[in-house]
């Protein structure tokens, strides 16, 4: 094989992980910034392919650890954590929601091995070996956690596709800082965005569940 | 089952008398007064308002728990065996039309199964559907998305107002002109006349910006049709019974065989009704590929394709006398709702302003068509005339709120003024504007607000008590946040004498009792008498039923309280009482009733804004907003709504907005990093009050009266605290900093 001067084959000969591994995250990360029709051609001629026994298009087999339960998915590289849960899971994992799946809004707060992540943000490859955790495995209708229950007691949520995210965030929150004050747990919702205008009463839930825990 | 109906057939052999009554109707979207007929005996109302045992109480919601674990079923959440997931291919510009729609390259894309081109070929504003496909996996669609090769003609477009005025701007529609009349009222000559009789004149232009609804469940559905005669429609919708007829023709079913179903739905704020495109083309990509297909539009579609609250521009005059009696308004006010047409309240809004002129135009650009939001053109002509308002007092040195009084004829804005300007500490306020000494300068304003919300006959409610003791009550209405679920239950539920958790709510399918669509805050004032006729033919139902068991007494005489069934001295539990049922139980269905709702009310916002004058940063302080609304139906769900209301304003006031480039005719800021929406860091004080002098015995809509004063009350703040009038939404730094420049160097 003659060695190519094109800057393209170079790269795809020196450093094949990177390239492939931006188009993989076309939809969900990098294509946020790149622009769509600079994938047209590539994704048109190039057919699946392995490396060093790593899957990098196509679909890969991942484990996941999700609210302590090993679940079995295939995904593609290029697969959001969020995009596992929702849509490859079976059966599906959908208490996180997708609302701007770029990173922006919160709503598909998960916790990663108890640190709360943005799974649109996440590669489900990138979440093999660590412990996911959602919303549902916090607590359920009959036995929330106390974030849960203060969410219900003060009406922390309208319509309730935020409310996912903010009773992780602040779940994980208050295990870092049990005795928040109501500037604080301001601070620790910074991430999350809701729309119907709960934020005052998130905060009063917060604040409820500190004294609850 | 025993229906009510059926079980007294032969209880009127004469028709019952009846009683004329006028309500409110929408029709082609114009609220109008109609004459309806009801019985002249309609039943037992609800009662004086501070003696309920469930409704205006703290209610916490009834589908809390199931939101908060996230085990609630949204559309968006809808996972079917077999199903496609779609996304939408957008034209990039601002008017074009398609020539060339190339798919060969997509199709071969392993997992793609279809691509449909979107039913319109000139396409009037950037980011206008130009296609669809339906793949194995979302990221598949997107592929597919990226593959397909569009030819466009493009087209001169233009998409901000003050260019499309012009005579020679590029046409959004051709052959039409871009300014278009809609209505006048008033006379010109009177109110010139009139004008000339003020001691002090304000002029002002006042233009408010387009916002996003930004619902965080994204507009789409799921059609399963695999097929056969009938098929399942998941939407994410304001109005359950709005969708099928259009889906039927689109699949080529009858209407009753297609079902939708809307069990939570993630806000709409006024944009969910119908089928829609997305509708449309799921409809098409199912009935295609005969297999189920989810179809939510991404974010970036949210923005550019499911339409925002339109603009506003608007050029006032108005004259005032020394005693802060308005004499005259002249009023020219342009709609901004893009290709669509856009809405705005007439001026004089709320206020009496003498003698009248104004002229109504909807000026089109080539942007996505405004839809219907929290209020439809009610902040934005509450915004200029409040502002305009505050212009007046300032100038003739009279007291902001006092100066309102003095214009404002409904005693209710008297008590709510004076209420919500002790609750803010107005006597704290600093008259003169900008006064206050350093860098950081505090300001307060206010405005006022009104809206409808009275209802309508379409909700058909059945109550069903089962001889287990189990209670459902049934109807096909949806919950978009609001506590519809918990409400719905309440009534049931005090009627019976029972707790909350004794009832149980089915909704949000329109195979169950047709409700109306959620718009107009029409909702609660429509659906609670259905709730609560059926309710009470229930309760009457089973006290014939237990009588014999009782002593005999008059159904009316039987007492239903605190899970006990009592008459004359003897008592049955809930259970006891039940089991006295035949074995399909008892079923009630209810009707509207006039008497059980009302509208028109009152909503008064007070704001207090801290402004660091040498960057320009405004910092809400405190707000307070008091709102009427008869019999509030849950205090707590209430209270939310208010400061619901209050945030969507602060949003418009201060930071939202939609930026179009001129040149490329695009949205720069289709997404959350570059619309601002209120955050949790910017919160602040929020006071809801609930006007319990209010004594109406009757249930109104109030979640769109709670949005419309603020807007104005904090660029009312925004001026005392700095000297500097925004006239132009959002009120950003660079605007108040370039005010601040101007007025420094006056």
């Amino acid at each position: 094989m003659t060695k190519s001067r094109d800057d393209r084959d170079e790269q795809k000969q020196h450093d094949p992980g990177r390239r492939r591994f931006l188009k993989g995250v076309g939809i969900a990360g990098a294509g946020a910034a790149i622009a769509d029709h600079l994938w047209v051609e590539a994704e048109a001629q190039e057919k699946p392919e392995t490396l060093a026994g790593n899957v990098l298009v196509g679909k890969t087999k991942a484990t996941l650890d999700v609210n302590g339960a090993k679940r079995d998915v295939q995904v593609e590289p290029r697969t959001t954590l969020l995009n596992a849960l929702r849509n490859h899971l079976e059966p599906a994992v959908t208490g996180p929601k997708l609302v701007c799946d770029v990173g922006t809004c919160g709503a598909c707060t998960v916790l990663l091995d108890g640190k709360p992540v943005y799974s649109c943000l996440v590669l489900a490859v990138d979440a093999v070996n660590k412990k996911v955790t959602t919303v549902e495995g916090l607590g359920s209708p009959e036995n929330p956690n106390a974030v849960q229950a203060a969410f219900v007691e003060n009406d922390a949520l309208m319509c309730g596709f935020c409310t996912p995210g903010f009773v992780t965030t602040i779940s994980a929150y208050l295990k870092k800082n049990p005795n928040p004050s109501l500037a604080e747990v301001r601070e620790a919702c910074k991430g999350n965005f809701c729309r119907c205008g709960t934020y005052p009463r998130v905060f009063e839930a917060a604040l409820a569940a500190a004294k609850n825990l | 089952m025993e229906k009510i109906m059926q079980q007294q057939p032969q209880a009127q052999p004469t028709p019952k008398p009846k009683k004329k009554i006028r309500v409110p109707r929408v029709v082609n979207g114009v609220e109008q007064m109609v004459e309806i007929e009801v019985d002249a005996d309609a039943g037992p109302g609800w009662g004086p308002n501070d003696k309920h045992t469930l409704l205006n109480k703290r209610v916490t919601r009834v589908d809390g728990p199931l939101k908060a674990t996230g085990v609630a079923r949204y559309t968006y959440d809808q996972r079917l065996p077999g199903m496609l997931h779609a996304r939408i291919l957008r034209c990039p510009h601002g008017h074009a039309r398609v020539t060339k729609l190339d798919t060969e390259a997509a199709s071969k894309i392993p997992g793609v199964k279809a691509i449909i081109q979107a039913p319109l070929t000139e396409l009037r504003f950037a980011g206008a559907p130009v296609a669809a496909v339906a793949a194995t996996t979302p990221e598949i669609a997107g592929d597919a998305l990226r593959a397909i090769k569009v030819t466009y003609e493009v087209l001169p477009h233009v998409v901000h107002a003050h260019a499309a005025i012009k005579p020679d701007a590029p046409k959004v529609v051709a052959e039409e002109n871009n300014l278009q009349e809609k209505n006048k009222n008033g006379d010109p000559a009177k109110a010139e006349a009139a004008m000339a009789t003020a001691d002090a004149i304000v002029e002002g232009e006042y233009i408010s910006q387009r916002v996003h609804h930004t619902c965080l469940e994204t507009h789409g559905m799921v059609v399963d049709y695999r097929g056969g005669d009938s098929a399942m429609i998941y939407a994410s919708t304001q109005g359950t019974f709005t969708i099928a007829a259009d889906a039927a023709k689109e699949l080529g079913l009858t209407e009753s065989n297609v079902t939708v179903s809307v069990e939570h739905m993630g806000g709409g704020f006024g944009s969910k009704f119908g089928l829609g495109l997305e509708g449309l083309l799921a409809c098409r990509l199912s009935k295609q590929t005969k297999s189920p297909v989810k179809l939510m539009f991404t974010r970036y579609d949210e923005f550019v394709m499911a339409g925002n609250r339109s603009g506003s521009w608007q050029k006032l005059k108005a004259g005032v006398k020394n005693d802060g009696t308005i004499v005259a308004l002249q009023a020219r006010q342009y709609r901004l709702g893009g290709i669509g047409q856009g809405s705005q309240a007439g001026q004089p809004y709320i206020y009496r302003m003498g003698d009248t002129y104004r002229e109504i135009y909807a000026l089109h650009t080539n942007e996505d068509s405004s839809i219907a939001m929290r209020a439809p053109g009610h902040p934005q002509a509450s915004f200029a005339v409040e502002s305009l308002m505050d212009e007046l007092a300032y100038k003739i040195k009279m007291d902001p709120v006092e100066f309102r009084k003095k214009n404002l004829t409904d005693q209710v804005y008297h008590r709510q003024l004076d209420r919500a300007a002790k609750e803010i500490g107005w006597s704290r306020r600093n008259p003169v504007a900008g006064g206050n000494p350093g860098p950081l300068k505090r300001g307060m304003g206010c405005a006022v607000g009104t809206w409808g919300g009275g209802g309508n006959n379409q909700c058909k409610v059945d109550v069903t008590i089962s001889r287990d003791g189990s209670v459902l009550v049934a109807v096909g209405t949806q919950d978009l946040g609001t506590g519809t679920r918990t409400y719905t239950r309440a009534i049931v539920a005090e009627e019976l004498g029972l707790t909350i958790k004794d009832v149980k709510e089915r909704i949000g399918n329109s195979k169950l009792g047709a409700a109306n669509p959620s718009g107009g805050s029409t909702t609660a004032a429509s659906l609670s008498p259905s709730v609560k006729d059926a309710a009470i033919k229930a309760r009457m139902l089973m006290a014939e039923r237990v009588a014999p068991l009782l002593g005999n007494p008059k159904p009316e005489e039987v007492v239903f309280s605190g899970g006990k069934v009592s008459a004359k001295g003897q008592s049955l539990s809930w259970q006891q009482a039940t089991a006295s049922l035949p074995a399909a139980g008892l079923t009630s269905h209810g009707e509207w009733r006039a008497d059980l709702q009302a509208r028109g009310i009152h909503g008064v916002c007070f704001a207090e804004v801290e402004v660091d004058v040498e960057t320009g940063h405004v910092k809400p302080i405190k707000m307070v907003h008091i709102q009427d609304g008869g019999l509030p139906l849950n205090r707590l769900t209430m209270e939310s709504q208010i400061n619901g209301g209050m945030i969507q304003s602060l949003g418009m006031a201060l930071w939202e907005g939609r930026v179009m480039d001129a040149q490329l005719g695009m949205q720069l800021n289709p997404g959350f990093g570059d619309y601002k929406l209120p955050g949790s860091l910017e919160m602040p004080e929020m006071v809801p009050l609930i006007d319990d002098d209010d004594k109406r015995e009757a249930v109104i809509g109030i979640a769109e009266g709670c949005i419309i004063p603020a807007v104005g009350a904090l660029a009312n703040a925004v001026f005392n605290a700095t000297g500097v009038r925004v006239r132009e939404l959002p009120i950003t730094p660079d605007k108040l900093l370039m005010g601040l420049t101007n007025s420094a160097t006056d």
